[in-house]
């Protein structure tokens, strides 16, 4: 009986563990919240052909059915200052790891199959 | 004589493309892209950004950025190291042309 209890308290602790790992976090982007997590972004990049003027001048990158882990990444580079874009830089800063991954969840999701739903 | 050089320069702009790349020629060029990006620029693997359908300006500046160190990356330091402008102008060409990427408000 006690070795029962003992295995089920370790079984416990281990899916708090597996819950509140950064790892777990990381992959576990909402789409639902990222979608209302968009004002900071949709003024660039939900405009149709609009272009960045500084310090360059070029169009915002698309961002509908890019790979999650790939926007999370470019997000996290801003927020470290390793990339250069200011305006994205001060936009990262803000964001939380939670708010990454629901943002990338958001962009990423297939937007043929999101209509369909 | 002077009319024909006039008429030459008046009609040269309009043979131009809109963009200077050759998707065809980027296509050729892609090749040491595809086992990252994909063949077509819809990358499977997470880690490596889908290029299909980006923008040919954003996907010029993104090349010149790693070719002048300003976007760090030890994988695509060495692949973009010896493209030439054209080289540059075609992929972006050859990419942007491509389905993928859309705009997502």
């Amino acid at each position: 009986m006690k070795t029962c209890r003992l295995i089920s308290l370790a079984a416990a602790g281990s899916l708090v563990a597996v819950v509140f790992s950064p790892a777990f976090a990381a992959e576990a982007g909402d789409p639902v919240a990222g979608k209302a997590k968009t004002s900071m972004c949709i003024g660039c990049h939900g405009i149709s052909g609009y272009k960045t003027v500084f310090p360059e001048v070029y169009h915002v990158p698309k961002l509908g059915g890019q790979h999650a882990a790939y926007i999370v990444k470019a997000l996290q580079e801003y927020k470290a200052e390793k990339r250069s874009h200011p305006s994205m830089r001060a936009i990262a800063a803000g964001l939380s790891d939670k708010d990454m991954a629901d943002l990338a969840a958001y962009y990423a999701a297939d937007p043929a199959r999101a209509a369909a739903k | 004589m002077n009319k024909l050089i006039l008429a030459v320069c008046l009609t040269l702009p309009l043979s131009l493309p809109a963009f200077a790349g050759d998707p065809e020629a980027g296509q050729r060029k892609s090749q040491p892209c595809v086992a990252c990006h994909g063949p077509d620029g819809n990358s499977t693997s997470a880690e490596f950004p889908k290029l299909a359908g980006q923008h040919y300006d954003y996907l010029v500046k993104a090349i010149n950025d790693y070719k002048a160190s300003a976007r760090k990356s030890p994988i695509m330091a060495p692949m973009v190291e010896k493209l030439t402008v054209r080289d540059i102008e075609d992929l972006a060409a050859y990419y942007s042309s491509r389905k993928g990427l859309v705009l997502k408000y």
